[in-house]
């Protein structure tokens, strides 16, 4: 007893490693870990850190993706796309209304669905396999199927409309400025909508259903139950998922290059479609890198809205 | 045990033989996109390793073949023969020592013997020789001689003739030329590269190359004002939107049925073409794209190209390699059993007797008009890479109305001086 009450903690760091328990608790609660994460935090710093570290670098070069000689040249490039380059100024604003499309349109469609899919106790696997089908299909395989769909020769939406006597849909959808970015949007969704719907199904099934049943009790209506219980109980999927919707606005490529690759008259261009071309037909790997570090900088600012909301107390 | 120890001495044995043998068998590696390409043209070039034993060709089938071996061969490897997509591509692979001159293989094994001159010129970088060029191609005039017979119409020899048959064509209610751009859209080229070849002139085309005139000289604006005005004529795939619409099997359809009167494509469309006519019944023919002057002038390209890696362990067998596929013998080969454009070599007549005489004809009047001055030039073998992604792409916001014509040839004209300073031109031939 008298020995434990004249032990004392040890406070300097020759104290600590000399005692054997600081010792022990070190090893197993800080360089254990550390050997476990060890090879995957080499393998990021190999694959992600170095590279992304070289990638701005580059985008203050005139590298042209083939010749190993660079120039240096600073911020040229940064000031180029910002203050000189229509294309990218175009391209950004095809980006923002991709996003505005998707942050609103798929989330309605997913949240009204995944609501009434939650209320159906038999077949509702099958229902939710339906709608999930879109989802697992290559982008290759959506688009082919698209393209043919709404070919305004052939398509079958043209001809159903034509059979049912509806006039305006003969028009080349993806071939006119005016409706090529939506009309792959709308393509785009077609396949993405059920993912969303099957994360809010998730998250709608968690909660616990006495909260309904209180909601009943105190005469609540469907769209009360919805709007007091549904929402609050699934909000934080929901706006993470406003946030990864938000992110992968800037980052949407495959869809775009599939169908129209920017046109016509880079009427559907994207940052990261401009980007492509610029690395890989115009060679001017530089300036892509440049373009990949603004859609970085946009991803980070878009994260850093949802960390102050989350420290201001919003449950995400 | 002693089961074990004989069992151990053999492979032994074996191991230290095999490397023996291997010494003596070198691989030459070649990636090439899969696809009916391949299955046609790689049990020809595998005929190869019959030639000489000790040298082995290996084909490795490769999806976007010419970004993934542009990567590797920035990274220090990638295969032993480097294809790229056209004589514009090579200067930087060049310039960054990626790629090995040639000269001195081309003298060793008489490559000057069978190319034609000016198509090994292609292949140099200041003043060395580093690629040689492959499938020699331009573009025509096809058209569908059922519904031209039908119609009594003739084809056109000048553009004012051209101009007039493409307002009877759109009157008789077909679509002038079968088009759409939805399959590869950089088919734009095609009809900037000729009409500016066939009004403008190969000539002034030729001066704008090489920094004499600018794109915007009054014979360019001619040239894309025509354009232009017909594409918003809709004769190209029946209406501008339309022509962003249409896939490759579409165009085809549409002039093999009869649902469109000509189209201009390339020599390489040939095998296509003719297999959707044998099944539609209806004929085809061609002739030369018609010009301002009437002259039958005919532009030259280049499908890809052919170097050796620098980081290329046995660069003398892939050396070997490629005068065996340079060949007019393989050549020839290539041309009657896959229709392959051949690479710019003399081929035989007998070779060319054994083809559709529709086919010889085009090698044989290209090659003619290249002896006699009335050759032009394509845009993706002779233009700089910004500024051949410049005439494709802008094009489209001429024909969507966004910008006018001038606006257009006054981009090109500040991409492509960018690119004479630096010196990033192709090499054009004198004339």
């Amino acid at each position: 007893m008298m020995a434990v009450l004249t032990q004392k903690n040890p406070t300097t760091i020759f104290e600590k490693l000399n005692d054997e328990t600081w010792r022990r608790k070190f090893v197993r609660n800080v360089v254990i870990p550390w050997i476990f994460i060890a090879p995957l935090l080499i393998v990021h710093i190999f694959v992600v850190a170095i590279p992304a570290v070289q990638g701005v670098y580059m985008s203050m070069t005139d590298w042209g993706g083939i010749n190993p000689n660079v120039n240096f040249i600073g911020l040229e490039n940064y000031h180029e796309l910002l203050f000189e380059d229509q294309a990218f100024a175009k391209s950004l604003r095809n980006n923002i209304i991709w996003m505005l499309f998707f942050l609103t349109v798929p989330f309605i469609m997913a949240l009204f669905c995944a609501t009434q899919l939650a209320q159906i106790k038999r077949g509702g696997m099958l229902y939710r396999s339906i709608l999930f089908i879109p989802y697992v299909l290559a982008s290759v395989v959506t688009t082919t199927i698209w393209k043919n769909l709404l070919n305004p020769k052939q398509g079958i939406v043209a001809a159903s409309a034509n059979l049912l006597g509806i006039e305006g849909f003969e028009v080349a959808f993806l071939g006119r400025t005016d409706t090529a970015l939506m009309s792959i949007a709308f393509i785009d969704n077609w396949h993405f909508w059920g993912f969303l719907m099957i994360l809010f199904l998730a998250a709608m099934q968690a909660i616990p259903p006495v909260l309904y049943d209180a909601a009943k009790i105190d005469g609540a209506n469907r769209w009360q139950e919805f709007r007091h219980v549904t929402l609050p109980g699934i909000r934080p999927i929901v706006l993470f998922m406003f946030m990864m919707v938000a992110i992968w606005s800037f980052l949407a490529f495959d869809y775009i290059w599939l169908i129209t690759q920017g046109g016509p008259g880079g009427a559907s261009e994207v940052i990261a479609t401009q980007l492509y071309k610029n690395a890989f037909q115009r060679f001017e790997a530089g300036y892509a890198a440049a373009q990949g570090v603004v859609i970085s900088i946009f991803a980070g600012f878009i994260i850093l809205i949802f960390v102050t909301l989350r420290r201001r107390g919003w449950d995400i | 045990m002693k089961r074990f120890k004989l069992l151990f001495a053999v492979a032994v044995l074996v191991l230290a033989l095999a490397p023996v043998g291997a010494q003596d068998v070198t691989t030459v590696s070649l990636w090439f996109g899969e696809g009916a390409t391949l299955d046609c043209w790689g049990p020809i070039m595998l005929e190869f390793n019959d030639v000489d034993p000790s040298v082995q060709l290996e084909i490795v089938p490769q999806a976007d073949t010419w970004n993934a071996t542009r990567t590797a061969v920035v990274g220090g490897g990638g295969p032993d023969i480097v294809r790229t997509p056209g004589p514009s591509f090579v200067y930087e692979m060049a310039q960054a020592g990626l790629i090995l001159p040639l000269d001195t293989f081309s003298e060793s094994m008489g490559w000057g013997d069978f190319f034609f001159d000016w198509a090994l010129d292609l292949g140099l970088v200041d003043g060395q020789l580093y690629s040689l060029s492959d499938e020699l191609e331009t573009l025509i005039l096809y058209y569908n001689t059922d519904v031209f017979e039908a119609n009594g119409w003739t084809p056109p020899d000048t553009m004012d003739e051209l101009n007039d048959l493409g307002e009877e064509v759109a009157a008789a209610g077909l679509t002038v030329f079968s088009h759409g751009n939805a399959s590869w859209r950089p088919s734009n080229e095609w009809f900037v590269g000729e009409y500016m070849t066939q009004i403008a002139g190969p000539h002034n085309v030729y001066k704008a190359l090489t920094g004499q005139i600018p794109w915007t000289d009054e014979s360019m604006v001619e040239a894309m004002e025509v354009l232009n005005d017909h594409m918003q004529a809709g004769w190209y795939g029946g209406g501008i939107d339309l022509y962003f619409t249409n896939e490759g099997p579409t165009r085809r359809a549409m002039l093999a049925d009869g649902n469109a009167a000509m189209n201009i494509e390339g020599s390489w469309a040939i095998r296509e073409l003719n297999d959707y006519h044998t099944e539609s019944g209806q004929g085809w023919d061609w002739v030369s794209v018609p010009s301002k002057t009437g002259d039958d002038q005919f532009t030259i390209g280049m499908g890809n190209t052919s170097s050796i890696n620098a980081n290329s362990p046995h660069p003398e067998a892939a050396a070997k390699f490629l005068t065996w596929y340079f060949s007019p013998e393989t050549q020839g080969k290539m041309l009657t059993s896959c229709r392959k454009g051949p690479a710019p070599v003399e081929i035989s007549d007998d070779v060319m007797g054994e083809l559709d005489p529709r086919i010889a004809k085009v090698y044989s009047d290209l090659s003619d008009a290249s002896a006699n001055d009335r050759y032009g030039y394509t845009t993706w073998t002779f233009w700089p890479p910004k500024s051949d992604v410049y005439i494709y792409e802008e094009v489209e916001r001429v024909w969507t109305g966004e910008i006018t014509v001038m606006d257009y040839l006054e981009g090109l004209n500040e991409v492509f001086a960018e690119e004479l300073a630096a010196g990033d031109i192709p090499p054009i031939p004198n004339r």
